[in-house]
């Protein structure tokens, strides 16, 4: 097969089965549709990954009918966004969307000379493919669990009409536009692609309909559009500056001089909209209201990756600069105080929410330090967390739809209840949270790139990077332990209710998971340092056998599986114990007998239960007394990366 | 190793302390055990406040129908092999409660009883001189089962 | 790797808990000492071992036990590799590990005191591991590298660069060794208000577990404080020994403080201190060149 048709398949593909979808409207042909579209998408990707491997970067360019067709949806895409401003009222979104409707054709008609091709107009090297990797492969698997989840998500919304078809039509053709996004070396075609990424974000946020759904979608949709304006606005001062728009030209300039600095802050700026950064974050935890599915694709391991992979691809631009050291202290100072914050929250998907910008900070700030290490590190943390993180989504919604609450609260003792499910939960949790799983990886790689003197700044990065990492244990911890609270030694036959594509689903990618991690050292061989060498960087890590060295530190997967899984897979196993052992928990002597809860004698004789519960430290880490120094903190910092680019 | 099991049961003795209800005297004596004076930690003892630690149960005062239950449910969460210690007159007979209508006794009422240790209040001497005796027990004692 | 490469790490691994046993011992003979009184036989904490391993062992939850072989057995890898020179960062993640493991043993019994104690031991975590990854990074910045290793080759001692990380790891080894003023998850001395924390569910065999665990642990971060002065090393272990004892000091002259203040005093003195430091090697131009 052609690299064109595979490359249509991935972007152009999605749209046409997206169209279908929504054509049709009956279920029962929309199940088979997406279940095989995403099947041809996964291996589509696999197959543009054997191509790039074995012949090198791929370079396309698409006649001109092609951009004048982009250029066409893309003042479709700015007239529906001045139509959504108008009619909820929202100034800011008729302001930002109509500052792009000016300077875009200000752009294309005066400022680029006409008939300007951008050569080449697609760019695929392994970066790309491994965000098409993770755009296809969980994306898709997210898709199809979506099929099952949205059945029984209407039933208990009780809708009279089924809108599933406009749900699948939006998730499917993001797909399509997340890989046009990747695939995109014209920064004109970038915008399209993410312009279209901010229109699916903003229908499936509101997908409900309900007053919050819709508050929280313009929400989302004014702050992705002021990434947008950026986008643009940067897009001139590029071509002013560099009389360039292509991603290629800009990377390769080397060391690029103060007047491309500016463009490069602004497309830096666009990501971190894009990525909810810190001030930008309460888009994402707005979109928590959505459907688990829209969650677990979009702002967790997509689209929200989308910014970062902006960032990590303009990385080479400015290397050696000190806008790279601001994005960095920016970056690791997102890591640790949205650490901060989600050790004072009570809902689960606020807290997923909360660890997703954290760890997109992670991300950011090592695209800042920029060095091999660093950079590895980001390609490595993208794809660990897309998976663990797109795991969690998926069975925290699960979970809610079976106990209808996604109070952290309510979870006490649900490895009783649920057993498989928490137990992928905690799973999932594990393999974010602990060596020797993938993220850890990455943030051991982190930690060392921080700890380089690459600025005088770095003890603050690396500051900032322990106390997130710290932060980062507290809350998962936490949580883990309200899940495997547990009252009674007797414990009845549970049924678990189980439905074939959603738990099939979550098992995949939690094994995934797992075994990614297991082959951290071949991934890192085949995948993260030729996408590095083709970014410029050199290699960082030497792999003996199954052992990762990188230039000061040792990790040895293997063996730490191997340990961890002696250290508690063999007393589970093997821990036996007789019935007669059991005694009930200490309360000083006064147990009631036999009470299904521990409960106490009180005052005559009443029988009290005890009450157990995680500590939310609001005092201290509260997410109101908090929320307003972090944004203007973050604020600061943001102002000072951008008048570091005149310094 | 079941040597050194016994050996180490007679110089660990950790002791769960619960007072039925009697005048504080005892109890006042107990402590005293601790201060510097006695030091009974010494001989490897300690206060160790949670039944589920513990290897001896020292109980004070009468025991009445109200904490009888509490009594009975510390003495399940101790862990075998273990000995109860009816430390002063109270909580060996009932002393001076006997035959009120509001107790049953002495503990042995409620829980078998491995050493009496008479006097009102007791003197720390005597208490230690109990917890020796009550080692000497202990190690007769049996594990009921493998854990 | 030569047979004395392997076989010395190994005497010392399988040393570890003898020497952890006996500074426990020491522990509490000197403290009875400070306060007046005798004491018990150095060797009192192996008598307790032995005992508790002699007891039958009272289950709340089958969980529980499962957790506190994972606390000990992984505490055992981190000490493991320690003596194997391993990555330092590694290291501190596997510990990180066992620590967790003792969480969740204590909230996979639903009773209040366990439950209390593991909210409180997470914010002992939450207390010292920052400062254990960043006097690793201050240590890194002197030897360039963050293999054990490294500080053996460095052929300097490294306390005279480092005497603020040095300052905010004594903070983290008051925390580890769970000694008033730090003492809050479970309090170190039976009979208080919390039970005994995070162990209160434990009995006989799991509880000896445990002990087992805690020497390890005391072996490891004593030994991480020995890495400030590794040449010679036996400067470095009366160093490390001189800390323990002033620790014990502190443990006898303090009370058990609120939790809020261990985190101000851990991010301040701890954290602050090393960042300091860094700064300092920075700016002497001491610090490892890219």
């Amino acid at each position: 097969m052609g690299v064109e048709s595979l490359v249509a398949i991935l972007v152009i593909m999605p749209f046409a089965a997206a169209l279908l979808a929504f054509g049709v409207k009956d279920a029962r042909v929309i199940k088979p549709l997406v279940i095989s579209s995403m099947l041809v998408l996964m291996v589509a990707s696999v197959m543009l990954l054997m191509r790039v491997v074995e012949a090198g970067p791929i370079a396309l360019s698409p006649g001109h009918l092609w951009d004048n067709l982009i250029l066409v949806l893309d003042f479709a895409l700015l007239a529906y966004f001045l139509y959504v401003g108008f009619t909820s009222k929202h100034p800011l979104i008729l302001a930002l969307a109509g500052i792009q409707a000016v300077m875009l054709p200000v752009l294309k008609f005066f400022i680029l000379p006409s008939g300007l091709k951008v050569q080449p107009v697609l760019y695929i090297d392994l970066l790309s493919v491994i965000m098409t990797l993770v755009i296809s492969i969980i994306g898709g698997l997210i898709i199809i669990y979506a099929l099952d989840y949205m059945r029984d998500h209407e039933a208990h919304l009780k809708l009279d009409h089924t809108r599933q078809h406009v749900f699948f039509f939006f998730m499917v053709a993001f797909l399509g536009a997340m890989n046009g996004l990747v695939f995109a070396n014209s920064l004109l075609w970038l915008f399209f692609f993410w312009e279209v990424t901010t229109l699916c974000s903003f229908h499936l946020i509101r997908h409900d309909l309900n007053a919050e759904a819709i508050g929280n979608a313009l929400r989302a949709l004014w702050m992705n559009l002021l990434g947008g304006a950026a986008l643009v606005l940067g897009m001139i001062l590029l071509w002013q500056a560099g009389e360039t728009l292509s991603i290629q030209d800009l990377t390769g300039f080397g060391t690029v001089g103060a007047a491309l600095l500016l463009p490069l802050a602004l497309f830096c700026f666009t990501g971190f909209t894009k990525a909810a950064q810190v001030p930008f974050q309460s888009w994402l935890l707005g979109a928590m209201v959505a459907p688990t599915p829209v969650s677990a694709l979009l702002h967790s391991s997509t689209m929200v990756k989308a910014g970062v992979y902006l960032v990590l691809r303009l990385a080479p631009a400015y290397e050696g600069t000190q806008l790279s050291v601001a994005i960095a202290v920016f970056g690791a100072f997102v890591f640790m105080v949205t650490s901060i914050v989600a050790i004072s929250q009570h809902n689960a998907k606020r807290v997923l929410a909360y660890s997703t910008i954290s760890n997109l900070g992670l991300i950011v700030c090592c695209a800042g330090i920029n060095s091999d290490l660093a950079i590895a590190a980001a390609i490595a943390l993208i794809v660990f967390h897309a998976i663990s993180k797109g795991v969690l989504f998926l069975v925290v919604g699960t979970i809610e739809q079976r106990i209808e609450s996604r109070d952290i609260e309510d979870m006490e003792g649900l490895v009783a209840k649920l057993p498989l499910l928490s137990g992928i939960a905690m799973l999932g949790m594990i393999t974010m949270l602990f060596v020797p799983f993938g993220v850890l990886f990455g943030k051991w790689a982190s930690i060392q790139a921080a700890a380089v003197p690459f600025s005088a700044w770095f003890p603050l990065v690396v500051g900032f990077l322990a106390v997130g990492s710290a932060t980062t244990m507290v809350y998962w911890t936490k949580w883990i332990g309200r899940m495997i609270s547990l009252v009674s030694f007797e414990r009845g036959a549970v049924v678990e209710p189980k439905s074939f594509l959603s738990y099939s689903t979550i098992l995949l990618m939690v094994a995934g998971a797992v075994v990614l991690s297991v082959f951290v050292a071949p991934l890192v061989n085949i995948l993260i340092t030729p996408a590095e060498s083709t970014m410029g960087y050199a290699k960082a890590f030497e792999t003996a056998g199954w052992h990762l060295r990188s230039a000061f530190g040792l990790f040895t997967p293997w063996p730490l599986f191997i340990a961890v899984a002696l250290a508690l897979l063999l007393p589970a196993l093997l821990v036996r114990v007789k019935s007669d052992q059991y005694r009930e928990a200490y309360l000083c002597g006064g147990n009631v007998p036999g009470a299904e809860v521990p409960s106490f004698y009180s005052l005559a004789d009443q029988s009290v239960k005890i009450r157990t519960g995680s500590a939310y430290w609001e005092s201290l880490f509260g997410e109101r007394s908090l929320t307003n120094w972090i944004n203007g903190a973050a604020v600061i910092l943001l102002l000072v990366l951008f008048v570091g680019v005149f310094v | 190793m079941m040597g050194l099991i016994t050996r180490s049961r007679v110089k660990s003795p950790w002791i769960v302390h619960y007072c039925c209800g009697g005048c504080n005297g005892c109890d006042i004596e107990i402590l005293a055990c601790l201060t510097p004076l006695y030091d009974v930690e010494r001989f490897g003892m300690l206060n160790i406040g949670n039944p589920k630690h513990a290897d001896i149960l020292v109980v004070t005062g009468p025991v009445n129908n109200r904490n009888a239950r509490v009594l009975k449910t510390l003495y399940d969460q101790i862990p075998n092999p273990k000995v109860v210690m009816a430390v002063g007159t109270c909580a060996s007979s009932g002393g001076v409660f006997h035959n009120c209508y509001n107790t049953l006794g002495g503990i042995d009422k409620v829980i078998p009883v491995d050493v009496y240790i008479p006097g009102c209040a007791v003197r720390p001497e005597a208490i230690i001189d109990g917890v020796v005796l009550a080692l000497d027990k202990l190690n007769l004692k049996k594990r009921t089962k493998v854990g | 790797m030569s047979s004395g490469e392997l076989v010395l790490p190994l005497v010392a691994f399988l040393l570890a808990p003898v020497a952890g046993g006996l500074l426990c011992g020491i522990d509490r003979r000197l403290t009875a000492r400070m306060q007046g009184r005798i004491g018990p036989p150095i060797l009192q904490p192996f008598y307790d071992f032995f005992k508790l391993w002699g007891k039958d062992t009272l289950v709340t939850t089958r969980e529980n036990l499962v957790w506190a072989w994972g606390y000990l057995l992984l505490t055992m890898v981190a000490v493991f590799m320690f003596f194997f020179q391993q990555d330092l960062l590694i290291i501190f993640f596997v510990l990180a590990f066992a620590g967790a493991c003792l969480i969740f043993g204590a909230f996979s019994v639903r009773s209040p005191y366990s439950h209390l104690g593991a909210n409180r031991e997470i914010l002992q975590m939450l207390a010292y591991e920052p400062i254990l990854l960043l006097a690793a990074v201050a240590i890194f910045l002197k030897t360039g590298t963050f293999m054990i290793t490294g500080v053996f080759e460095f052929g300097e001692p490294l306390l005279p660069y480092l005497p603020l990380a040095f300052v905010a790891v004594l903070v983290a080894l008051g925390i580890k060794m769970r000694k008033s003023p730090f003492d809050i998850a479970a309090s170190e001395h039976a009979h208080q208000e919390i039970v005994r924390g995070v162990y209160t569910e434990y009995s006989g065999r799991h509880l000896a577990l445990i002990k087992l665990t805690h020497w390890f642990e005391i072996v490891l971060i004593l030994g991480f404080i020995a890495l400030f002065w590794a040449q010679p090393l036996w400067i470095g272990v009366v160093l490390a020994l001189g800390m323990f004892v002033l620790e014990l000091l502190i443990d006898n002259i303090s009370a058990r403080l609120r939790w809020a203040w261990m985190l101000g005093v851990s991010w301040v003195v701890g954290v602050g201190f090393i960042m300091a430091n860094m700064v300092l090697i920075y700016l002497a131009g001491g610090a490892i060149r890219v």
